[in-house]
């Protein structure tokens, strides 16, 4: 057993390293599609504006692309290198399933991409298209093995487990396992949605500051963006509904740490808690009665929502991150949920692209999917805890062999070049965005046929 | 059987990302010794496939974890800090080279970079390379030993002879990609790089732990031939490589120093199988349950033509020397006259407060509808909410988006341009 600072400080340094991955794929794998489509209207109609939109959305995409890779490169080791003892357990499932995202996805990606960072100009278009669309299906696929492997550490089902190793005897449940079913579209809508209100923050900006060089690009892109999130955020909300429901049946310890109650006879909905894990009860909590009833589908108001005394206390997840990282992820998801809602009223009163307070309150929800997301995932990881393979393996004991000051130093040596990083990144795209897209010039109407592309 | 397909798959990557990252990592080193120009050139000649190339490591560190557990186990955290720091020389290579392409012109802080952290990537994968060999101590598959067990002269000396190794790629890769260097000096790199190469590959082998004629059985034939024929294929390409340097076709060293080190690679794998873990962990006691070594061999094994050839294909696209791309010039865009956007009507402040009350209900409304709250009632009026909802939003979006396309929105303003 290793000793539990070695473990505390492991399972920071996996999470600071999981938060800071995370960012990039939650904007690239949406963008990489956006990318993808107006590259292929571009090519069929050959209006240039759709280049533009290319051009310049390629330059975001490219430098969160290239450290999402080597941020997730990171991950990829960090399972046996903090992780031995889980590495060793887990391989026989986990280890194939990453080993098929690396295979199919990552190699997609990674084939492709140069084609299409660097293929402008040297490759023929269509070419250009094809790299476009395997970069996005590489990065869809992506999304879809690691849901698959970090939900069966959520609900582990089709294995056989010997001398304390996990053996798969069904691949078919162990890939497609009940919690993959929810989570997976979830996750999916997910990074889309943050991507449309990445795109669509930085539109606004270019509205609201009145970039006449860049409006014609700022309003598709808009439009677009909102069109997406008018669609999907409707769906997310009902989908991600359906996975909380599922982690209650599932999950019940996860369930009654993000609603944030102690003892079971809450029927209201807590906005707020202070919890004190110690005495098991909240020191503090605001909270909107019968609430809580009503989400559980009983409008009757007397369901009550189940609290964290049920479970034995060395199974009790931390109720802080779990209830903040919910409430984190559900109330920018109602804001966003909202904010979609009063796009679509505005468009279908032609004033979406001259109403300067709703364009500036789409600037301030620019990195909204990205909280969400990051709220998301600390409810999913820190709500599964004490376990690392739910009800089977336990964080603690996962953790290889090494010394207090091995995790430490490699601990501040990431947080510091994380932080940097993530400085730099920033500031690359402030710049980038202040900089604008490349002008383009305008004339006379153009006829619609694509002759710079007939060659 | 299985595992050995599994281990075979494992050194295969692992073969690919020497050969392949080797020549990025070590035209990131000879950019050190260059001038700006160069240095922006041998920034975009990896910049194209850098990605493609490090996705090796990834799939051989993730084929051993998949395919022989137990050795993932034992060797990452035998190799923690070396390993770590292999992964932040990783991100800070990939920063200076995404950076510096996205600059455009020439930014010295991300060149060196680049470059720098190309250097601290080789040395520490020399590290582990030579922790690896000297054999971490273990016991019950864990890795027991220290925080520092890696260092040791054996495993500095590993580090040095991979960064030549990559240098003597590199330097071949830019023959083939450069007009740069001219042919003399080009001759003279690369020989004196080649001759460092078999210097230290002839030290190392003689110094590598556990080489005494009980471990290495040299006599049995199953080992002696592979690994004669592996010195021999390398003594040739080393041959080929020399005469090759600095001399048309300029693809001939590359190709030369890719089988030199492939052969090296198998030279090493013939006295050591199957043996994965020195000294004694063997491929049987690691590897993982047939399960999942069928799935791994068949679905990674049936993937990789396709890898391979979308590879292939990438890299032909960008065959050839480096030549900065001719970025098209945007052809304009059409612009037509667009009418002021007249201001909102005045309305009555209580028909907007109605209006807004009336939105915010409905929103509020859509909501609960989406949150399936009347599960309860009926279940399918949940998901009959949503697909309203959704539908709505996208009848509004196709509608609105065409009358906006028609009424010009999306064009530039005629009245704009001088």
């Amino acid at each position: 057993m290793a000793s539990p600072a070695v473990v505390e400080l492991s399972r920071w340094q996996f999470a600071i390293t999981a938060v800071f991955h995370m960012t990039f794929p939650a904007l690239t794998v949406g963008l990489s599609v956006l990318l993808a489509v107006v590259y292929t209207v571009y090519v069929r109609t050959g209006n240039p504006l759709y280049l533009q939109i290319f051009r310049f959305w390629k330059k975001i995409f490219a430098v969160g692309f290239g450290l999402g890779v080597v941020a997730g490169t990171v991950m990829t080791f960090e399972f046996g290198l903090n992780w031995g003892t889980y590495a060793h357990a887990v391989g026989p499932v986990i280890g194939v399933t990453i080993g098929m995202e690396v295979i199919t996805a990552f190699f997609l990606e990674a084939g492709f991409i140069g084609l299409m960072l660097y293929g402008d100009g040297r490759i023929r278009p269509r070419t250009m298209a094809l790299a476009c669309w395997m970069v996005a299906f590489g990065t869809l696929l992506s999304t879809t093995w690691i849901l698959s492997a970090n939900s069966w550490m959520q609900d582990p089902v089709g294995y056989r487990k010997v001398d304390g190793q996990f053996h798969a005897e069904d691949w078919v449940s162990v890939l497609l396992n009940p919690a993959f079913a929810h989570r997976f579209p979830h996750m999916l809508l997910a990074v889309l949605i943050s991507a449309a209100w990445f795109v669509g923050g930085i539109s606004a900006w270019y509205l609201v500051k009145n970039r006449v060089t860049a409006q014609p690009m700022a309003r598709r892109c808009l439009s677009i963006a909102l069109g997406v999130l008018g669609v999907l955020m409707p769906i997310q909300l009902y989908v991600g509904d359906g996975t909380a429901v599922f982690m209650g049946q599932h999950q019940l310890p996860k369930l009654e740490a993000f609603e944030g109650n102690w003892k079971s006879d809450n029927n209201g909905y807590n906005l707020l808690v202070v919890p004190d894990t110690d005495r098991g009860e909240n020191r503090l909590h605001v909270e909107v009665p019968y609430l809580g009833s009503v989400i559980a589908q009983d409008l009757s108001g007397k369901t009550n929502t189940p609290g964290l005394l049920q479970t034995p206390p060395d199974e009790r997840p931390n109720m802080w991150t779990t209830f903040y990282g919910f409430r984190a992820m559900y109330f920018t998801a109602l804001l966003m949920f909202a904010t979609a809602f009063a796009g679509v009223v505005l468009r279908l009163r032609r004033r979406l692209f001259d109403s300067p307070r709703f364009l500036r309150w789409m600037v301030w929800m620019t990195p909204a999917g990205i909280i969400a997301i990051t709220g998301g995932w600390i409810v999913a990881e820190t709500g599964r805890q004490p376990w690392v393979v739910y009800g089977q393996l336990r964080t603690a004991d996962a953790v290889s062999h090494l010394s207090i000051f091995e995790v430490a130093a490699t601990l501040a040596g990431f947080v510091l070049l994380y932080v940097t990083l993530l400085a730099i990144w920033v500031r690359y795209i402030v710049r980038t965005v202040k900089a604008g897209p490349e002008p383009l010039p305008t004339g006379p109407a153009a006829p619609d046929v694509p002759e710079a592309l007939v060659a | 059987m299985l595992e050995y397909a599994a281990y075979a798959l494992a050194l295969f990557s692992l073969g690919m990302y020497v050969v392949l990252d080797g020549y990025d990592l070590g035209v990131g080193m000879l950019s050190l010794a260059a001038g700006p120009e160069r240095r922006r050139e041998y920034g975009e000649i990896v910049a194209t496939a850098w990605d493609a190339n490090e996705s090796w490591i990834i799939l051989a560190g993730v084929v051993l974890w998949a395919g022989l557990p137990g050795a993932y186990a034992v060797v990452l955290p035998a190799v923690y800090l070396p390993l770590v720091g292999m992964l932040i020389a990783v991100i800070l290579r990939g920063l200076g080279l995404e950076m510096h392409s996205a600059a455009g012109g020439y930014r010295r802080g991300w060149a060196l970079l680049f470059g720098g952290a190309s250097l601290a990537a080789a040395v520490c994968q020399g590290l582990v390379l030579g922790a690896v060999l000297t054999g971490p101590r273990q016991e019950g598959g864990r890795f027991t030993g220290g925080a520092f067990d890696w260092l040791s002269p054996y495993s500095l000396l590993c580090a040095l002879g991979l960064v030549v190794v990559y240098l003597l790629a590199g330097a071949a890769w830019l023959q083939d990609k450069t007009e740069g260097w001219s042919r003399s000096r080009t001759r003279r790199t690369g020989r004196a790089l080649l001759a460092a190469t078999a210097a230290l590959a002839v030290v190392l082998g003689l110094l590598l732990p556990g080489a005494d004629p009980q471990h290495l059985r040299l006599d049995e034939p199953l080992r002696a031939v592979p690994f004669w024929l592996a010195v021999a294929v390398a003594v040739g390409a080393g041959a080929v490589a020399w005469s090759g340097f600095g001399r048309a076709p300029d693809w001939r060293p590359f190709a030369a120093v890719a089988t030199l080190t492939a052969a090296g690679l198998l030279a090493l794998v013939a006295l050591t199988a199957p043996v994965v873990v020195p000294p004694a962990s063997t491929v049987h006691q690691v590897a993982s349950p047939h399960s999942s070594q069928l799935f791994l061999v068949l679905g990674v094994g049936l993937c990789m033509p396709f890898v391979l050839a979308y590879n292939v294909y990438a890299w032909r696209s960008f065959r050839g020397k480096y030549a900065d791309p001719v970025e098209q010039v945007l052809p304009p865009l059409r612009a037509v006259p667009r009418p002021p956007v007249a201001p909102p009507a005045p309305s009555g402040t209580v028909r907007t407060v109605l209006r807004r009350i009336l939105l915010v209900v409905l929103g509020i409304l859509a909501t609960a509808l989406s949150q399936d709250v009347f599960g309860g009632v009926a279940e399918w009026i949940g998901p009959l909410g949503v697909t309203v909802l959704a539908g709505a939003a996208l009848a509004a979006w196709i509608a609105t988006d065409r009358r906006d396309l028609r009424s010009g929105c999306f064009d530039a303003e005629a009245e704009r341009t001088p």
